[in-house]
């Protein structure tokens, strides 16, 4: 048998010859695009059985641990195909992108992604989840606006603070005697599973549970228009795909679940930016998610249709949420707008990309011939084996919202609402084009042969989406939302208003905080200076009126003019007020320096051992 | 040219008319002849999903929309002023 290859090393490895290719504008453009074809074929083998299909592989030894950065299993497998294939797509939407360091970050970020997914330790888990919260933070900085610069700075704090959630977890997990193996883990509340809770307050917050949910909303939209359509798979999907493997059946995350899928729909009702709509919407998608891993109690036949149901939906979520941010992308890209109430009325310029748009919309509201479908009525059904009525009533509620938004407000405030077009446009660049083609067919295509994706499940699935109850009741929940939304239009249209969430809690504290060291504080120093140095002058005048000079000189010469000088505040202030945009790129250079020093560090000593 | 778009806009209606009364009727004839397994009371009721989906559409847009009027809702430069 030939020896297993990693494929998130496939992209690790091959991101850092991208900036060599500089110049090269085709060659480059083929080589990105051949790194996730590769990884396919690499998926390809493995389930093929040529290169190990199961078990453990890539053990190191560390400081007598054994990390395990290949973990292969069925459950794997699913998340690792879905990431693998929409980086295809998704590289594919941004492979006009000039600047090589956004296709690095890129491909380091679905990289470690899929580090992640086949980690079978929490000391690998650790090290991919930082490296995958530090790439992102690029693809929303070369959003290059202030804003996006605020977004991605609270953005990188939150994920530290996960970062460091996970860590201090696994290290007293430990430390209580538990294993360094990532298996699912015992649950409790208190003190002795204190490790245990850290770590699942680290999945929560990457799966963007409210109320820690808001550095999505906050951070997305202000991405590159390239990057957001990234950001929408990675970070919340691998997190669900850790919450599966490290939590299943928690109950405490069914209604977590089932409450996330109506607060995302009630903050897109009120959001007027067209990518922080689709942003909440993710959060509420992402419920189903988390609801079903809360219901995926070990071997049962209803926690086995919830853990299908939660994997099969990260699955679709992935196509059709990528469908839905390269379409609203594209309508960034051609207008250089982004709010509902300066669009409206471009349908006549750019009807292909309305078109791909509305499959996304059809498969995120669950129309039956549409992936959503044969996902999302998984979860609802697994909830109605365990018989939680008020789960059911609200998972299919945040339906009803969910098609309200991104299938009906969201494309008629864009495309259609006003009579005259409110501004140019035109279809998108031919790459964008065929990369909302292909995503939008695989969409189609999973929902017509469901098959294809149940037969990749962790567990047999024993499931008939297309019963005849189901498809009725879901037309029917469907075509009277839109009956509601003709009614009610009116209502609908954008506000030019921002809507506070819970990114409230830390923004303005900690600029009343700023403020409050400026102001006060700084008084407060300059009058107690002020003070000392009068009384300095009195004591001097008093008690030494007759130092000679040769020795009062100097000292004045170093307290008042060479100290200054070492410690120009004003000048370092300058200094890191000049580091901007443009220089990203060598941030991100340092940045990945360091990550490669330690990956070296750590093979040294795995060598060592 | 007008015209032609008034035409179309009435063609839709039709259709959306004639869509509405198939799906009430599919959800009769379904109850009616294939007697489907259903795990809650409410699935019974041949047009639950009608009346679910337009109740709940409508609870939703008015809750938000009340919510983010008296509460939620800020000028877009609230972060900037605040």
């Amino acid at each position: 048998m030939i020896e297993w290859f990693h494929p998130g090393f496939i992209f690790l490895f091959g991101a850092f010859l991208v900036p060599l290719l500089k110049g090269k504008k085709r060659l480059k453009q083929a080589y990105i695009l051949l790194l996730p074809a590769l990884a396919f074929v690499n998926l390809l083998l493995m389930s093929k059985g040529v290169l190990l299909s199961e078990g453990k592989t890539w053990v190191l030894s560390f400081l007598g641990y054994g990390l395990t950065l290949g973990r292969i299993d069925r459950l794997s497998m699913v998340f690792a195909y879905v990431f693998v294939i929409a980086s295809f797509c998704m590289i594919l939407y941004a492979i006009h992108i000039k600047e090589n360091w956004q296709h690095v970050s890129a491909l380091i970020y679905v990289g470690s992604t899929l580090g992640v997914v086949f980690a079978g330790d929490l000391f690998t888990l650790f090290f991919f989840w930082e490296i995958m919260a530090w790439a992102s933070l690029f693809l929303i900085w070369y959003g290059k606006t202030k804003s996006a610069f605020g977004a991605g700075f609270r953005y990188i704090m939150v994920h530290s603070f996960g970062g460091v959630c996970l860590l201090a977890g696994v290290l007293i997990h430990l430390h209580n005697g538990g294993s360094l193996a990532f298996d699912s883990f015992t649950w409790g509340i208190g003190g002795e599973y204190l490790g245990v809770n850290l770590i699942f307050l680290a999945f929560i917050i990457n799966a963007a549970v409210p109320p820690l949910h808001a550095w999505l909303a906050d951070a997305y939209p202000e991405a590159s228009v390239t990057g957001a359509v990234f950001l929408t798979a990675f970070t919340t999907k691998s997190a669900i795909y850790v919450l599966i493997r490290g939590f299943p059946g928690v109950d405490i995350l069914i209604w977590l679940g089932a409450i996330m899928a109506l607060y995302g729909v009630v903050f897109a009702v009120l959001e007027n930016d067209i990518r922080r709509l689709l942003a909440y919407h993710i959060i509420s998608q992402v419920g189903y998610m988390v609801a079903g891993v809360g219901m995926g109690v070990f071997g049962t036949a209803a926690g086995e249709m919830a853990i299908n149901g939660a994997a099969a939906h990260a699955f679709c979520h992935i196509l059709y949420k990528a469908v839905l941010f390269m379409g609203m992308g594209a309508v960034i890209e051609v207008t250089g707008r982004s709010k509902l109430t300066e669009l409206g009325g471009i349908y006549k310029y750019m009807p292909i990309t309305f078109w791909l748009y509305m499959i996304g919309a059809f498969s995120i509201s669950g129309f039956p011939l549409f992936n959503g479908f044969v996902s999302k009525t998984m979860v609802v059904h697994a909830s109605a084996m365990w018989d939680y009525p008020t789960i059911w009533l609200m998972l299919e509620g945040a339906s009803i919202g969910t098609f309200l938004h991104t299938g009906l407000k969201l494309p008629w405030g864009v495309w259609f609402a006003s009579d005259k077009p409110v501004c140019e446009a035109r279809e998108p660049p031919k790459n964008m084009l065929a990369a909302m083609g292909i995503t939008a067919f695989l969409c189609t295509l999973l929902g017509v042969y469901p098959q294809i994706l149940y037969n990749i499940l962790p567990y047999p699935v024993d499931y008939v989406p297309y019963a005849p109850g189901h498809v009725v009741a879901m037309c029917q929940i469907l075509l009277f939302t839109f009956v509601a939304f003709w009614l009610l239009r009116a209502m609908l249209h954008g506000t030019p208003t921002v809507t506070l969430d819970t990114d409230w809690f830390y923004r303005i504290p900690g600029k009343k905080g700023i403020r409050f060291c400026e102001g006060p504080l700084m008084d407060f120093t300059s009058f107690i200076d002020r003070n000392v140095m009068r009384m300095a002058g009195f004591f001097k005048s008093a008690f030494f009126p007759l130092v000679p000079k040769f020795v009062e000189n100097p000292l004045d010469n170093a307290f008042h003019v060479r100290l200054p000088e070492l410690l120009n505040f004003e000048k370092i202030h300058d200094k890191i007020k000049k580091i901007k945009v443009r220089e990203l790129s060598y941030n991100l250079i340092y940045i990945l320096l360091a990550m490669l020093l330690l990956l070296l560090f750590i093979l040294f000593m795995a060598v060592m051992e | 040219m007008k015209m032609k778009i008034a035409i179309t806009m009435r063609h839709l209606f039709l259709m959306l008319y004639v869509s509405l009364f198939i799906g009430v009727l599919a959800g009769i004839l379904v109850k009616l002849f294939l007697h489907p397994h259903v795990h809650f009371w409410w699935e019974e009721i041949p047009a639950f999903g009608a009346i679910y989906g337009f109740v709940g559409c409508v609870i939703i847009i008015v809750v938000s929309k009340a919510l983010g009027h008296h509460w939620l809702q800020k000028e877009e430069d609230y972060y900037e002023k605040h």
